[in-house]
């Protein structure tokens, strides 16, 4: 990133008024592209958790116990939580980058938001791991992935009004949508529906918010 | 071209870019020096030179402080430098406007 040229050429003035905006559009869009998160980085590791994580849920017990394909009982749970995981560290690592040396407001409010995920899931496992006991077994996974895919939409939702960012609003909205259609359907329903809606829907949101960023003028 | 009625002190390709930069941070943000010469592609000496200009215009507020042990600067514009940024961009419009757009604009 060496610049060649010296002080005394960028002393001179832009060359004519069309020079000068293109060179203050071109130097916001390049800040901006430094200072957001890259939404593939944010919104597609999960996805792809969600489409693998839950569509082998499906794939292991089908809508009424009897999956489709043979494979171990631990074995969707394990590619979800891993998977999760992996897309949980991903995103960190791609929020820390884009906030790293911005100093203020923003990034208190990023610290504040991060304490609200960590909050929310870790309610959700208290609650959760003290109500598991009393639930039919058939429930509890959907008691789990219910509550979990819940709280990931309405932070995403709060995510949007503090960032400010429509296509987080979008994702929030529509796993907030499928969500409840998979709990209406039932258990391993709402697998494939997360799965497939959930996952998809992470996968396209999170292109249109990259094209979005890469245009951005 | 001979252009006296834009600000003299952002007329000029490098502050221009610095000031551009800046104005996308948030009201209540500060940018450390490091990140705006590493998004900017500036040398060290560069930058602290039209750093200083700015500064001597009050466009541009530095405020020296610590992370730890390590001293660190940190930069936003002030409010004035917003506004002058602001008439700027305006002034520039008017001109290319007055001007013939579409030769002004081929390369773009």
């Amino acid at each position: 990133m060496d610049d060649p040229r010296t002080t005394t050429e960028e002393d001179l003035p832009p060359a004519s008024p069309a020079e000068s905006l293109r060179l203050i559009r071109e130097q916001r869009a390049e800040t901006a592209r430094s200072l957001t998160p890259d939404p593939r980085l944010v919104y597609w590791p999960w996805s792809v958790s969600w489409l693998v994580g839950f569509g082998a849920f499906f794939l292991r017990y089908g809508s009424d116990g009897d999956g489709l394909v043979a494979m171990p009982d631990w074995v969707p749970m394990v590619t979800l939580f891993t998977l999760m995981t992996l897309a949980l560290v991903t995103m960190t690592i791609e929020l820390r980058r884009a906030a790293r040396q911005v100093a203020g407001e923003s990034s208190t409010k990023g610290a504040m938001y991060g304490i609200a995920w960590m909050v929310a899931f870790a309610s959700l496992g208290v609650t959760g791991g003290y109500l598991s006991d009393y639930l039919p077994p058939a429930q509890v996974g959907l008691f789990w992935s219910a509550s979990s895919i819940g709280i990931v939409a309405v932070l995403y939702i709060a995510g949007a009004a503090i960032y400010p960012d429509r296509t987080m609003f979008a994702l929030g909205c529509w796993l907030a949508i499928v969500n409840i259609a998979g709990v209406v359907a039932g258990p391993g329903w709402h697998a494939l529906i997360i799965s497939l809606a959930g996952g998809g829907g992470g996968l396209v949101l999170g292109f249109v918010a990259w094209l979005r960023l890469a245009r951005h003028r | 071209m001979n252009l006296p009625e834009l600000d003299p002190v952002i007329h000029a390709q490098a502050r221009l870019r610095v000031v551009a930069a800046l104005s996308t941070l948030g009201e209540g943000d500060r940018l450390s020096f490091p990140r705006l010469q590493e998004i900017l592609g500036m040398t060290a000496g560069n930058l602290s030179v039209h750093l200083r200009k700015l500064e001597d215009a009050g466009y541009v507020e530095v405020t020296k402080t610590h992370h730890g042990r390590t001293p660190a600067t940190l930069l936003r514009l002030s409010r004035r430098g917003r506004l002058a940024f602001e008439e700027y961009t305006t002034a520039v419009r008017m001109l290319l406007d007055g001007h013939d757009v579409a030769r002004e604009s081929t390369h773009d």
